[in-house]
């Protein structure tokens, strides 16, 4: 039984590693900024839910495990909500959403 | 197994630093910020595990939390000038 | 075995970042990479198993801080303005020097936890024996600072208090008053046009009088 959960959990730490890697390669190489809410958006839920489930098949059942779901039920909770405020704030402060425009020059939000 | 968990979130907390330092507007800071946050909620998590103290969770479940109301107070102060509507500031 | 990496890869952020924040002439940047280096910081407490002090880093430096000096820049210039050219020498000299001589100065400290230092010594010893009889707390820290140093917490709460009230009448963050803080062009803080009963006070509404009265 042991053996099962230790393969789960490294399996879920390879799947959330790896999708962190690459929504952090993303942030860093898409063109423009309503193109890199995407990409912080898939680390938010796809490197942090493995990582976390990994943590409470380690933990057992316990207090932990409770304070995991809890810290997990947050992140999903929150992150869809800040992701979708930052995008209508960058649309209200004048970034421009179309990307037909050379992608190395988007345009200067004045506060 | 949780070395290689910290080893990749600590590549991708590199990598969100990177775009806080270049990013050209200041919303592209605000993205990095705030999966910078998330990313450190994991890490906190990741080095309670590691340690073996469990009650370093706390500080993780607190900072998911400041993480999102930071991050929506930036944003309206960005959107409105003010904190709430008909406060003194400029829009 | 993971954990000094964690620490230097941590700290080497931590420096990236001050230089980043050095450089940047936009200040509204600035105030975020200061929010992503009390991040950083957190995580260092957090390694080096300090709970209590990471709590309050995370929730006072990446929340509060940045939210108060955003605060502070829309009363100022949003982008710092270009400095003189030339290298200030007298300056740097100064800082050179003190630098120096901290660096010099930590020679003579201790090394991190060691037991024989002077500050173990004598009343930590007495906390750390006696706390469970005598106070009951499970925890340390606490009531060291809730009990045996409870005067100290008191004074540091009234000036914290004092602080908070002090930020707050700075930079006004009161209660709006609906018919005194509005523009005299008819106009509220999103550009749209207000539409409200004017009975008695038809005057606001004109642009260009002045508003008569409030405490705006």
């Amino acid at each position: 039984m042991e053996a099962v959960l230790d393969i789960l959990s490294w399996i879920l730490i390879v799947i959330g590693g790896t999708f962190g890697i690459i929504g952090g390669l993303g942030i860093v190489r898409l063109p423009t900024f309503f193109t890199r809410i995407h990409a912080a958006g898939m680390t938010e839920t796809m490197c942090a839910a493995p990582i976390v489930l990994a943590m409470m098949l380690q933990a057992g059942w316990s207090l932990v495990t409770f304070k995991l779901a809890a810290i997990l039920l947050f992140l999903f909770l929150t992150s869809p909500t800040s992701s979708h405020a930052l995008a209508k704030a960058a649309l209200h402060g004048g970034v421009d959403p179309m990307a037909t425009r050379d992608p190395e020059e988007p345009e200067e939000a004045e506060g | 197994m949780f070395t290689a968990a910290a080893i990749a979130v600590l590549i991708t907390m590199a990598l969100a630093v990177t775009r806080a330092i270049l990013g050209p507007t200041v919303y592209d800071r605000i993205v990095a910020v705030n999966m910078f946050g998330t990313k450190t909620v994991l890490i906190i998590a990741v080095i309670a595990f590691l340690k073996g103290r469990h009650d370093l969770l706390d500080i993780a479940l607190v900072y998911a939390l400041i993480n999102f109301i930071g991050i929506v107070a930036v944003l309206k102060f960005f959107e409105y000038g003010e904190f709430s509507r008909g406060g003194r500031g400029r829009p | 075995m993971i954990e000094p990496v964690i620490d230097i890869l941590l700290l080497a952020f931590m420096i990236v970042i001050a230089l980043a924040v050095v450089r940047m002439r936009d200040l509204f940047g600035v105030a975020m990479l200061f929010s992503l280096f009390s991040l950083l910081s957190a995580g260092v407490f957090t390694v080096m198993d300090a709970a209590d002090v990471a709590f309050t880093e995370a929730a006072v430096g990446a929340g509060i801080s940045t939210i108060l000096m955003l605060a502070t820049l829309t009363r100022t210039a949003r982008r710092e303005r270009p400095r003189a050219k030339g290298v200030p020498i007298l300056p740097l000299t100064v800082v050179f020097i003190t630098g120096a001589l901290l660096v010099f100065g930590t020679s003579d400290l201790p090394r991190l936890g060691d037991p024989d230092a002077p500050i173990h010594q004598h009343v930590a010893d007495r906390y750390l024996q006696r706390s469970g009889e005598e106070i009951g707390i499970p925890n340390v820290v606490t009531s060291v600072l809730a009990s045996y140093r409870g005067y100290d917490t008191l004074g540091e709460t009234a000036v914290i208090f004092t602080a908070g009230i002090a930020v707050i009448a700075l930079l006004g963050l009161r209660r709006r008053r609906p018919r005194q803080e509005r523009k005299t062009d008819g106009r509220d803080a999103l550009g749209e046009t207000t539409v409200m009963p004017t009975a008695g006070m038809a005057d606001e509404r004109v642009p260009g009088r002045p508003e008569k009265g409030g405490d705006g």
